[in-house]
């Protein structure tokens, strides 16, 4: 690299005509002129005087962070109150669904108290299966005999016994097929009625038919009607969802060009620091670097009082509409804990990506703007 | 070519060499359909620990000039070597290893980083040079005790005089040994007694360093210092004399 250096540098001196006056090259001379190449981007460095940067500009960093916090509050509080719907929802939902099957129950034997009654469960207990289940224990039957679940006040039992002198069997569950032929089951039951969550469920052993025509009667617990309106209600959900999405998504983008415009303006106001910076051997990945820093704090401690301030207010909003008991008790905490971390990510992400255009104009600044000398 | 002669054959005989010679150097700045000529030819050899002082009213070139020799800028037509180096051939990574370690910049207005102590600022060439840490604090400490400042390291900027910056800045300048001290009308901006404190320090630097200055000025007592003095107008260099020579100017015109 230096051989090369000199080679130009004596051939351009000699390319010229009429310059007679090729400086001698002594000794001395030589060994002194190697160009090195600057490769150093001492990150300390850059990392110390981004934070001290912030520190000295500390009220317009606050106003930038400000811009961060309003946007990723308004982002977490969306995801939490989304969370704390779900939760409240499905909790009065799930109660509201165990109110229709308890009264399909009624509607089949009358009053449940002294009653004997049979379940099956084939796979796992959805929510509202679980409180109708509770729904029955508490109303007192003379035996609830299950299978496939424990659960206090259910006594177990087996296939052959599980009918015995039942009025009905409740088959639950969200398995699509059952283990145990429907006949088999109904044994020793004085009416064969079937009530069942899951339209479609297949059963092992003799086909349908033939269960029909040993006169067991299925009844399903939700009807066509149920299955339209739910359909109805998700739709409108995801209406309000997308809805949302584009709210949030320009909050965003607001919050990132304010963060650029005040980076923008730090930018012109620190064009002596940059030049004189360059003039002192900065590379100007490094000018870039500094405000590609100084952007990831302030984005990441805007991000975290953001999260915070997002997870707290819809908490106390939703607390004092419903119960704070309720709200706490329905939540998600592993899924506020995620939304928290993604909604941090992104801020700090957001600010990043705000840096870049300013960060670039700075890193272009030529060294020379150091001497200009008007303020 | 008569610039070249005139100027530029000064000393050819010198033993240290020159560390920076610019030769027909050419400025044209294009601002839509119109041209501007900051130089038109501009020759100029310095030597080795020569103290230089470069006169010129404003918009005569002689900032544009001032930046081609700092290795601040490249010229339109003509070369500018540094140390035999010609800087328009380098990258902008060797520009930058230049800037580091061959020349010392000194501004009018101090440009100290404010938000650094003094002594971070001297350090901050040297981390740039890659120099570790602890190293580049004992050096910007004899450094700060060279130019009188060692019990102020850890003040900021803003609570010292100007003087005081300048001094801190002619010790950044000086962080990684350079060859070359580029000083744009350094006493600018102080009074004259702490400009003359400034000019007794370039000349004394200048003896126990062998560093060569190169100044942008029109305090006379700088030029009174300066072994040469460069005239520029209207982009060409029109006239080089001694600090002798110009003496004799100034008792005319009192």
């Amino acid at each position: 690299m230096r051989e090369k250096k000199q080679r130009m540098a004596e051939r351009d001196t000699g390319g010229s005509a009429g310059v007679a006056t090729v400086a001698p090259q002594s000794s001395i001379f030589n060994q002194q002129s190697s160009i090195g190449s600057q490769v150093r981007l001492p990150f300390r460095t850059a990392f110390r005087i981004s934070v001290q940067g912030i520190r000295i500009r500390l009220g317009r960093s606050l106003v930038t962070v400000s811009g961060v916090v309003l946007g990723i509050a308004f982002l977490m509080s969306n995801l939490t109150g989304q969370l704390i719907k779900n939760g409240v929802a499905a909790k009065r939902e799930a109660r509201q669904q165990a109110t229709l099957m308890a009264a399909m129950v009624r509607a089949e034997i009358g009053d449940v108290r002294d009653k004997n009654l049979a379940v099956l469960v084939c796979g796992t207990l959805r929510p509202y299966e679980t409180e109708l289940l509770s729904t029955i224990v508490a109303a007192k039957p003379a035996q609830l005999r299950g299978l496939g679940l424990t659960q206090e006040g259910v006594t177990p039992a087996t296939p052959s016994t599980l009918g015995a002198g039942a009025g009905v069997l409740l088959v639950l569950g969200d398995a699509p097929s059952g283990a145990f032929a429907l006949e088999e089951l109904t044994q020793g039951m004085t009416q064969k009625v079937v009530l069942e969550a899951e339209a479609a469920r297949t059963y092992a052993g003799k086909a349908a038919l033939e269960a029909e025509a040993s006169a067991v009667r299925r009844e399903l617990f939700f009807g066509a009607q149920h299955e339209q309106q739910k359909a109805r209600m998700a739709k409108e959900a995801q209406q309000a969802h997308a809805r949302t999405l584009w709210i949030v998504v320009i909050s965003l983008l607001v919050t990132v060009i304010g963060v650029s415009n005040a980076l923008l303006m730090s930018v012109t106001e620190r064009f002596r620091e940059i030049g004189t910076m360059k003039c002192l051997g900065a590379l100007s990945s490094f000018i870039r670097l500094l405000f590609l820093i100084e952007s990831s704090l302030i984005g990441a401690a805007g991000s975290l009082m953001g999260v915070v301030a997002g997870a707290i207010l819809p908490l106390l909003a939703y607390g004092f509409t419903y119960s704070f008991v309720t709200v706490l008790g329905s939540l998600p905490y592993g899924w506020l804990m995620l939304a928290g971390a993604g909604s941090a990510v992104v801020g700090t992400l957001l600010a990043v990506l705000a840096a870049i255009y300013p960060a670039t104009i700075a890193s272009r600044m030529l060294p020379a703007s150091a001497l200009r000398s008007t303020v | 070519m008569s610039n070249s002669d005139l100027f530029a054959a000064e000393g050819a005989a010198d033993k240290h060499g020159y560390v920076i010679r610019a030769v027909d150097v050419k400025k044209v700045y294009r601002m839509g359909d119109s041209e501007t000529h900051a130089l038109r030819g501009a020759t100029l050899d310095i030597h080795r620990g020569e103290y230089m002082s470069i006169m010129g009213p404003s918009g005569s070139g002689k900032s544009t000039f001032f930046n081609m020799v700092g290795g601040l800028d490249k010229p339109t037509s003509g070369k500018v070597y540094m140390d035999q180096v010609d800087i328009a051939q380098l990258d902008p990574y060797e520009l930058a290893w230049l800037r580091c370690r061959k020349v010392g910049y000194i501004f009018q207005s101090f440009n100290l980083i404010q938000v650094m102590s003094c002594l971070e600022n001297v350090t901050l060439p040297m981390s740039f040079a890659g120099m570790d840490d602890e190293e580049a604090r004992e050096k910007a400490l004899g450094i700060l005790e060279r130019v009188g400042l060692k019990d102020r390291a850890l003040h900021k900027p803003a609570e010292m005089s100007g003087g005081q910056q300048q001094r801190v800045a002619i010790a950044r300048a000086l962080a990684n040994t350079p060859d070359i001290l580029l000083a744009d009308e350094p006493t600018g901006n102080l009074d004259l007694r702490t400009g003359e404190e400034i000019i007794n320090l370039f000349s004394q630097l200048r003896k126990e360093l062998g560093v060569t200055i190169i100044t942008a000025t029109h305090d006379l007592k700088m030029l009174k210092a300066s072994d040469r003095i460069v005239w520029i107008e209207d982009g060409l260099i029109t006239r080089v004399t001694t600090a002798d020579a110009l003496d004799i100017q100034v008792q005319e015109i009192h």
